[in-house]
């Protein structure tokens, strides 16, 4: 599969797109390298979907430049076989078997008999729906709905895989395959461009870009993310003598709260931990990663 | 640089059938529907047509002889444009016989299967003359003329049985196309093919594979409903009635799928049926004879692929035409109306994308 050079797999520069008088995608600018997860995060209505179908050129962007795998988006209709594209609604056929689903997709992209069986039965116990192969779609609850729409997505090996909320719906349990899934078919060189309103699957990505009214506001890796929102861990202490402990550390520098007789120190980075360690001796205490979700409330309410 | 791949073709045919398949009620309906629909059309209106079919082509004169022909009660009289017109109608078997009016003469045509109305016909033309005489007060000379043509003895049955056919292919392929490209837009399937190396033409063309089987099917039962249960005659080679219906129904498909564009539910789709289906029973001239439509309907007619269809399937079942002999205009006609819907459909296809 692996296709060429080592450059982006997409890359959009000052990409604009209107409806009408909306101004969709404004001058977006974005970068996914090839083998990573991505992860576009970003309030309802930001332009996620959009942009997704205009890397598919579904959309004809009105402005700006956006390649995929090294082609023009003028041209993508080319690399079809190459693009997964898993839409945010349902697109499946209700009146056909999963089977007959599977296999419809599969011909599409010219998959032979042998290699299509095989790759239905592994995809089919990946989404764990092998038992039902032979029901009717519309039959399906929503969340294995979801599922089977993954493996029609997944059913040519895809070397860009693009999903629009592809976890909605889906039990815990599930959601960790399918990252371990994800996980898997980067490592075999493949790039996921993913959306999703779950800040735990937005942890598990490499690069997770933050969308908002049309622009790239915060673009790096979970940590990078909440550096950029100045967000700090902090040490939950419990202390013997929490006024006379206190007044240490603030006459040290250190930023504190007091809530329910538990302190919370603000860190610098975890290498505090020790020096703070030299100053008191905590009963107990506990460290506190910053959220992603803070990270991206603070975001939104900046940009 | 359109590829087209048989493989992907087929494969979405596959699926269709698969699709169809699974429709119970439309299944039930291929065999229903043709025997409703010849009781309805076939009986129902033969009750109307019991008299005696006349045409009239005036070219001036004889107002006497005219008025008594359509005082006469048992007759319909029908206008027509021209002879030409009133000999293929009374070749076809769809007159029983006409009469021209010209200044100098009154040609008298008659159908010679059917003796007995033809006897009629002539006695009621030449009293006709006789008043027309007395009126010029001339001296009677016999300017009546008789030529007798070889039509034969139709019944309502006979003419309706064929139309019937088209009619039934072009109604189901026409809504279920139209409703099923609706379904790929709501169920967004059809964004999902258009980010696939599957072509807008070779979906189409999957489409009219796929109903095609289903089509021959149902033309297959209505024939059978027809010529068996109907005793509606096929004198020419069934395939090639077969032949007309696909073709008919390839038409049918690219005008459902082209129509869906300005459709949003299935329900809208159900509305389309008095725009495109009531003007073709009207106008495709098996109840009435095209010849009899104003003439400034008339190009409405000749525009609707039902015309077409109707009349080379009467030429193949009644007639025993060959393929060769239906080519024009009829397979001519429905092949064009058949490509410029399919590319408009396809260029449809992509622009509601946008
Ligand atoms: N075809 C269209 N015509 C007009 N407006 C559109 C169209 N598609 C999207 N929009 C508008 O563009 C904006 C962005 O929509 P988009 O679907 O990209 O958001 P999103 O980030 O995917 O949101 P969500 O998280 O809810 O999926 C919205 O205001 C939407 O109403
Ligand atoms: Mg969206």
């Amino acid at each position: 599969m692996a296709s060429d050079e080592s450059g982006p797999v997409v890359s959009a520069r000052g990409v604009v797109k209107s409806f009408g008088q909306l101004r969709v995608l404004d001058s977006l600018t974005l970068d996914i390298p090839r083998g990573v997860t991505y992860c576009l995060l970003g309030p309802n209505g930001s332009g996620k979907t959009t942009l997704i179908r205009a890397i598919v050129g579904l959309l004809k962007i009105d402005g700006g430049d956006l390649n995929v795998l090294g082609m023009p988006v003028s041209r993508v209709q080319q690399i079809y076989s190459k693009i997964g594209y898993m839409t945010q609604h349902k697109a499946l056929y209700p009146d056909l078997t999963l089977q007959e689903n599977l296999e419809f997709f599969a011909g599409l992209y010219g998959i032979g008999k042998q290699e299509r069986e095989q790759r239905i039965v592994e995809l089919l116990r990946m989404v764990n729906l092998q038992d039902l192969r032979n029901r009717l779609a519309g039959t399906l609850s929503g969340g294995m709905y979801q599922r089977l729409s993954l493996a029609c997505t997944l059913i040519h090996e895809p070397e860009l895989l693009l999903l629009d909320e592809p976890t909605v719906g889906v039990d815990p349990r599930l959601r960790q395959t399918f990252w371990k899934y994800f996980e898997r078919l980067t490592s075999d060189g493949r790039t996921v461009l993913i959306t999703t309103h779950l800040m735990d699957e937005a942890e598990k990505c490499r690069i997770v870009g933050y969308m908002k009214a049309g622009k790239m506001t915060a673009v790096g890796s979970p940590d990078d993310i909440k550096r950029q929102a100045g967000l700090k861990p902090h040490l939950e202490l419990w202390l013997k003598d929490p006024e006379k402990d206190c007044a240490r550390l603030r006459a040290e520098g250190y930023e504190i709260e007091i809530l329910d007789g538990v302190v919370s120190l603000r860190l610098e980075s975890h290498e505090q931990i020790k020096s703070v360690l030299e100053i008191v001796s905590p009963i107990d205490m506990r460290l506190k990663e910053p959220m992603l979700e803070e990270a991206f409330l603070q975001l939104s309410e900046a940009a | 640089m359109i590829q087209v791949s048989l493989r992907r073709i087929g494969v979405v045919a596959l699926r269709v059938v698969r699709q169809l398949k699974r429709d119970r009620r439309t299944i039930g309906l291929i065999a229903f529907a043709p025997i409703v629909l010849m009781i309805l059309f076939g009986y129902a209106l033969s009750g109307e047509m019991s008299g005696v079919a006349l045409g009239l082509v005036d070219c001036g004169g004889h107002p006497a002889l005219r008025s008594h022909l359509e005082a006469i009660e048992d007759f319909d009289v029908l206008r027509l444009g021209s002879e030409s017109d009133a000999e293929l109608l009374v070749s076809e078997g769809r007159l029983n016989g006409a009469v021209v009016l010209q200044p100098d003469e009154v040609r008298v045509l008659l159908d010679a299967s059917s003796l007995q109305i033809s006897q009629a016909i002539l006695t009621a033309a030449q009293s006709g003359a006789q008043k027309e005489a007395a009126n010029l007060q001339k001296p009677q000379e016999n300017f009546v003329i008789t030529r007798y043509l070889f039509g034969y003895d139709l019944e309502m049955m006979d003419t309706v049985g064929p139309a019937i056919m088209g009619l039934v292919v072009f109604f189901f392929t026409f809504i279920n196309a139209a409703i099923s490209f609706i379904r790929e837009r709501s169920q967004g399937t059809l964004e999902k093919f258009m980010v696939s190396p599957l072509s807008r033409v070779e979906m189409v063309l999957g489409y009219v594979l796929g109903f095609s089987l289903f089509t021959l099917l149902q033309s297959t039962t209505t024939l059978l409903v027809v010529t068996l249960g109907f005793k509606v005659p096929m004198r020419g080679n069934p395939l090639t009635a077969l032949t007309v219906v696909l073709l008919l129904g390839a038409g049918a498909l690219v005008l459902g799928s082209f129509l869906s564009n300005f459709a949003r539910s299935e329900f809208q789709v159900v509305q389309f049926i008095p725009l495109v289906i009531t003007p073709q029973i009207v106008l495709c001239g098996v109840w009435w004879p095209l010849q009899s439509i104003p003439e400034f309907i008339r190009p409405i007619s000749y525009m609707l692929p039902l015309t077409y269809a109707g009349d080379a399937l009467r030429a193949v079942m009644l007639k025993g035409s060959s393929l060769t002999e239906i080519i024009f205009p009829d397979l001519l006609a429905l092949t064009v109306f058949f490509l410029v819907f399919f590319a408009a459909a396809t260029l449809m296809l992509k622009r509601q994308v946008d």
